[in-house]
């Protein structure tokens, strides 16, 4: 699966849990409150059992963590420099 | 300094005296004081052409932004009072405000569009503004653009002290929401006197962490504008990310911090504070909450040159006492007081009777003075149940607010919280206090977080369930917490299951929804 159908699945699926049927891969996941503190933290959680990665604190800055195409494309260059 | 007995004057008298200084900034946006008054009085005219008359409600139902303020002062300089709606509640219970306090029109944005057909639905809006219009909503929407159209000259409306300025609602404990109603004076008299305590001029930039139906939005809103301070609004999306706020705070040079101790713990534990240059923060506020000491003595430690003071206070009191929290000593994790009464405001400790206690008495505390509420929207039963009626120097009578929080006065003069007279419960006969077992379990140094609460038993009684997030990396079991417990509590007080969890639900404002971990507990039963 691609990085972003993996995010994508596990967001609506454990995060949202409902409160939104759909998201875009642009749709400002924090702004929007899609993802509260605690959806963050969750969120970090999967990533880092998901890929085997460790995710640093200073990379969980808006920049990465703003919508679903942000969070893939930095997860896709730490995956591509890990390799 | 002039008298002032309106809440909203503050920012004509800037608009007048400091034109070009910046009142509001959010992400790369500013208002000086001057484009604020005026973008103000034009909301407030154009207010007051819709038809909004003196005393009437308008509700604020959107994503924090530049607006926000102006949204604020506008309502006020029509002679109105504001409602900030969550902008993340649901449908059900923003409908139930808007027809609780019956809003007519609603301040939004774009951003909320998919919610507003819902919401006409369930209520009796009849305009919403900030919006452009739009064919597929039944009523009318107004947009910024034909709001600057309106004159930017101060209404003349004549208002006094008492006039309704916000309502703000919070859970009840029934689970309706009730709406705290306070006036012109009871929101200045906390202002200035926060003014004053914490020096704020013109050259502070305050930030803005709580969102506005939280209380704490009104120390960042109207003690800046009084001193002519900044307001920077922190935003929505940055409160999320640690290490994004940290850097927020050190690029906006922020001088006073003020939010719920949530928000400094994270940015403590992965925030990346010592990267960071916070050399322009002067005041590190924290209220609505307990502030565990291990957490507070290490962002003392990291941020040596900040001084640090706790708030305490109910909505419906605002802020009645503060502590300046001094040194805290390595070897012990007591709780820091809430501090001493602020100095317009008066204290009692009364037992169940209302009788004042000696000091050193643990009894509940009451408040009185001009930072009290007015009451609760629509609720006079419950405005009658808050209120103490007690006569004063024999002569008259008074009303002091009934916290409902148990407190004691230390021979220094300064107050100890010993939680809720609510979260007192009984467990076989035994009374617990339910923040005393919290602090035992926050005492571990695997414990992070903590929050115990009564799940009722097949005996009638209640058993105490808790739930822990470790700290991170942190490996605990039940059995060694319990062992830790014992030495600490009774044995009627020690929890009968923990759970240890990665996380707890939280309520709008940041604090641990402990609701709603025991309707879940009570449920798995």
């Amino acid at each position: 699966m691609e990085t972003s159908t993996i995010l994508h699945n596990f967001i609506l699926d454990e995060l949202v849990k409902g409160r939104k049927k759909t998201i875009g891969d642009d749709d400002d996941l924090l702004a929007e409150g899609i993802i509260d503190s605690l959806g963050i933290l969750q969120l970090v959680a999967f990533i880092e059992e998901k890929f085997n990665f460790t995710v640093p604190d200073e990379d969980v800055v808006i920049e990465n963590f703003m919508s679903v195409n942000a969070l893939s494309k930095y997860l896709d260059q730490k995956l591509a420099t890990k390799h | 300094m002039s008298y002032r007995y309106l809440l909203h004057t503050a920012i004509y008298e800037n608009a007048l005296v400091n034109p070009t200084h910046p009142a509001i900034r959010f992400q790369k946006e500013e208002f000086t004081y001057g484009k604020l008054a005026k973008a103000s009085n034009q909301l407030a005219n154009f207010l007051i052409n819709l038809g909004v008359k003196r005393g009437d409600r308008v509700g604020i139902y959107m994503n924090k932004n530049i607006y926000s303020a102006v949204a604020i002062y506008g309502i006020l300089s029509a002679g109105a009072a504001y409602v900030p709606l969550d902008p993340f509640a649901p449908i059900d219970r923003l409908s139930f405000v808007i027809n609780d306090c019956q809003i007519h029109f609603l301040i939004t944005n774009e951003a909320k569009k998919d919610n507003l057909k819902e919401i006409i639905h369930k209520t009796a809006l009849d305009g919403f503004i900030g919006i452009q219009s739009n064919s597929s909503l039944p009523i009318p929407s107004y947009s910024w653009d034909q709001i600057f159209q309106f004159s930017s000259s101060q209404p003349s409306i004549q208002l006094v002290e008492q006039d309704l300025a916000y309502i703000l609602y919070t859970s009840g404990s029934t689970g309706t929401p009730k709406g705290i109603m306070h006036t012109h004076r009871s929101g200045l008299s906390f202002a200035e006197w926060a003014v004053q305590t914490y020096q704020i001029t013109s050259s502070d930039r305050i930030s803005n962490h709580a969102p506005l139906h939280f209380d704490l939005s009104t120390f960042d809103f109207f003690a800046s504008a009084i001193a002519g301070a900044t307001t920077v609004i922190v935003p929505e999306g940055i409160t999320k990310l640690p290490a994004s706020m940290a850097r927020w705070i050190q690029d906006e040079k922020i001088t006073i911090w003020y939010s719920v101790p949530f928000a400094l713990i994270q940015m403590l534990e992965r925030g990346g504070l010592e990267s960071k240059d916070f050399s322009n923060l002067r005041w590190v506020l924290f209220a609505g909450e307990p502030f565990p000491t291990k957490h507070l003595r290490n962002l003392m430690k990291t941020l040596p040159k900040a001084r640090f003071s706790n708030l305490y206070g109910p909505t419906e009191t605002n802020v009645c006492t503060y502590y300046h929290v001094a040194p805290l000593s390595e070897d012990t994790d007591e709780p820091i007081p809430i501090g001493i009464v602020c100095e317009n405001t008066e204290a009692l400790v009364v037992d169940a009777e209302g009788i004042p206690l000696p000091d050193g008495q643990i009894g509940e505390l009451l408040i009185r003075g001009g930072t009290v509420m007015k009451g609760y929207w629509g609720r006079p039963d419950l405005t009658d149940k808050g209120f103490f009626r007690r006569s004063m120097f024999g002569y008259c009578e008074d009303i002091f607010y009934r916290t409902g929080d148990l407190v004691q006065k230390m021979p220094d003069g300064n107050y100890k919280f010993w939680g809720r007279k609510d979260r007192q419960i009984k467990t076989r006969g035994y009374r617990v206090e339910l923040d005393e077992v919290e602090a035992a379990l926050l005492s571990h140094p695997a414990v992070h977080e903590a929050a115990a609460y009564p799940v009722p038993d097949v005996e009638g009684s209640h058993l105490i369930e808790a739930a822990i997030i470790l700290v991170q990396g942190g490996n605990l079991s039940e059995d060694d917490l319990i062992k830790h417990l014992s030495g600490r509590l009774p044995n009627y007080a020690i929890p009968a299951k923990i759970i240890i969890s990665d996380d707890f639900p939280r309520t709008s404002t940041g604090k641990i929804n402990r609701r709603e971990l025991q309707e879940k507990a009570i449920k798995n039963t």
